[in-house]
């Protein structure tokens, strides 16, 4: 009966309009940014004036036209490279990182059985669900108490606690999916443990640790929060500095720096995507 | 010198429950060179525990195993000469067949151009020639069997051991794969270790067979040998179908033997190692029991019965015979369809009878 009136064809368009509206609700936003970015009304984004690239110009500094009171809320090319730099440097150190303390405990709690490594895997799941702000401070707590200078090298360090648990996470799925007979075989045909490693266990996790490097990368790219706690002064981070730029005003310059924050997660997304699918 | 020797293997596990199973309970075995030795028994009786003992990949708490007289305490599976073909066949599924094939040549760093030739050979030995730039998942079962056999070959083993290979496959295939096995064996003379839990397939193909149940090696005999007389009451009721009674021996004529069952009912055999008095244990293999539907020409030891069911089977019918007093007789009869008088079916009355020569005597565990 229900099966019925649900495949009429009131409810079916009803069905296909709720997902058609839902997903406006989730993208137009995003949209929105999208379209501000070529608008050339410095004043107010949200009323059109005419087509430009200028936004994009003034972070790779080719654009020139600017008012002198835009000028005044726009940052240089070389800040926003050093930022980005500092960015990709965490990004990529973090998540190497973490990349290799997940996939090899991930390999470690899969082998072994000892006592408490129930309480151990839970441990380690932890940090993902401890409040960014908690843990912020408690690294930050921890790093003035310790010595350290607040640098890259704090971030990339308080990265790295939460993002293994990522990558542990993701990791171990993949093992979870894995033939065990296939290290078997590799012993039984004369291949020492390194050896079915490399050969055996390693490609065929290569998917999990490839999607746990580029989540991991992600995640690092785009956190504020904890990193807000730990940046020193002279190494702040693509987020904070766009959140620093929004204190100053809402100005068209970010809404370009969005679109290409944007824009290169989505390749890296699709980059991921494309190598689990790859080799399922 | 004995080739590969198990001596009084023991091996237990903890379940997660907290129960003691043990896998393997005082198991020793001689398995000669060149021999195809099929380890046959119920699922969880420890036949596959001791193959993986043998292949290194678990250790006997104590006892020992020997290949020529040497200790493999403490040998890692990687360094023993024992290859194993795998239930799931355990392909490597991000290498080709080829690559599959050289795998253990590329990991002892065999030259290539020597591993190339080897591998075509071993591909050529599973009638698999050409198919080296496939991928695992694009063959047949059987094929992969094929592969995987390749794969631990190459190697050329002291020992191949096959883990139930062949229950993965359906049945015409599986018939096929025994005859190739047993004809591979005899080729490439290498020892082969094989476990099955399917009787017809240590029947089939085993020099010698080793019955195993509870962590206990019941018998090791040939296959005629371990159907004709089994030594024991589990081997005779596993493989193939038997009919069993229990009684004590009251007369001896020459070799023949009568023994009285508890239903007193009469039964004759032949036997040279029992005398009266003995309590035993007679089999009888459905086969060997012959019926009539009554009248002339009957022995007079011939046991009386009812027809429950008749099962066709395609050859043979298989009929399960009231024999009254609460007892039951499989009788396989291989019938006569030429024959229209031969009509039986459920409630026929049959007389059964049998030469005393067919049946087989154990002696019975007295409680």
């Amino acid at each position: 009966m229900l099966d019925k009136i649900l495949s009429s064809r009131f409810w079916s368009w009803l069905f296909k309009g709720y997902g058609i509206v839902f997903l406006i609700f989730l993208y137009l936003p995003l949209g929105l940014i999208f379209v501000y970015s070529f608008n050339a009304n410095s004043i107010n984004m949200a009323v059109w004036t005419d087509f430009t690239f200028d936004w994009y110009l003034t972070i790779f500094g080719g654009a020139n036209s600017q008012s002198e009171f835009d000028a005044a809320f726009t940052e240089s090319p070389e800040r926003i490279f050093e930022v980005v730099r500092n960015s990709a440097v965490v990004a990529l150190c973090a998540s190497t990182i973490s990349t290799v303390i997940g996939t090899a405990t991930a390999i470690a709690l899969q082998r072994y059985n000892f006592a408490g490594k129930k309480f151990y895997q839970a441990l380690l799941i932890l940090p993902m669900i401890v409040p960014d702000i908690v843990l912020g401070i408690a690294l930050l707590i921890f790093f003035v108490g310790a010595g350290f200078e607040l640098s890259l090298l704090t971030i990339i360090i308080g990265h790295t606690t939460f993002l293994a648990s990522y990558v542990f996470i993701v990791v171990s799925a993949r093992l979870a999916g894995m033939d065990t007979t296939l290290e078997q075989a590799s012993a039984d045909l004369g291949a020492g443990p390194l050896t079915t490693f490399r050969r055996v266990t390693l490609p065929q996790i290569m998917p999990g640790v490839v999607g746990g490097f580029l989540l991991a990368f992600i995640i690092s790219l785009d956190d504020v929060v904890i990193t807000y706690f730990i940046a020193g002064v002279g190494s702040q981070t693509l987020p904070i500095f766009i959140l620093a730029m929004m204190r100053r005003g809402l100005r068209p310059q970010i809404n370009a720096l969005a679109v290409l924050l944007l824009a290169f997660s989505f390749v890296v997304a699709a980059i991921g995507l494309y190598l689990r699918s790859r080799k399922t | 010198m004995s080739f590969l020797k198990i001596t009084s293997a023991h091996k237990a596990y903890r379940t997660p429950e907290g129960a003691m199973v043990h896998a393997l309970n005082d198991v020793s075995l001689d398995i000669r060179n060149n021999e195809f030795l099929t380890l046959l028994g119920p699922s969880g009786c420890g036949k596959t525990t001791l193959l993986k003992c043998i292949s290194g990949f678990e250790d006997i708490d104590s006892g020992e195993i020997s290949l020529e007289g040497k200790d493999l305490k403490g040998v890692p599976a990687h360094r023993r000469p024992f290859n194993t073909v795998f239930q799931n066949y355990a392909l490597f599924p991000h290498l080709n067949i080829a690559d599959n094939v050289g795998y253990g040549l590329d990991v002892a760093k065999v030259a290539r151009k020597q591993r190339d030739l080897r591998v075509e050979e071993a591909l050529e030995l599973v009638g698999l020639t050409g198919f080296g730039s496939r991928e695992p998942n694009q063959l047949s079962g059987g094929q992969q069997q094929r592969v995987a056999l390749a794969r631990s070959l190459i190697l050329r083993p002291r020992v191949l051991l096959l883990d139930e290979p062949l229950s993965a496959l359906d049945r015409k295939m599986r018939e096929n794969m025994q005859i190739e096995l047993k004809m591979l064996q005899d080729s490439v003379g290498i020892t082969f270790v094989f476990v099955t839990h399917d009787q017809e397939e240590a029947l089939a193909m085993s020099d010698r067979i080793a019955v195993i149940s509870d962590g206990k090696v019941q018998q090791v005999a040939s296959p005629t040998e371990v159907y004709d007389e089994p030594a024991n009451e589990f081997v005779a009721n596993f493989v193939g179908t038997s009919n069993i009674f229990t009684g004590r021996i009251f007369e001896k004529q020459g070799n023949i033997v009568t023994i009285e069952t508890a239903n007193q009912r009469k039964v004759q055999a032949e036997s040279d190692r029992f005398g009266v008095g003995d309590h035993v244990q007679l089999i009888l293999r459905p086969e060997h029991l012959k019926f009539t539907p009554g009248g002339n020409g009957v022995p007079d030891n011939c046991i009386e019965g009812v027809v429950e069911t008749c099962i066709f089977v395609g050859s043979d019918l298989h009929l399960h015979v009231d024999v009254g007093k609460g007892r039951k007789a499989v009788v396989h009869h291989r019938h006569d369809r030429g024959n229209a008088d031969e009509k039986i079916e459920a409630g026929s009355q049959v007389k059964l009878y049998y030469s005393p020569r067919a049946a087989h005597l154990i002696k019975a565990v007295v409680n």
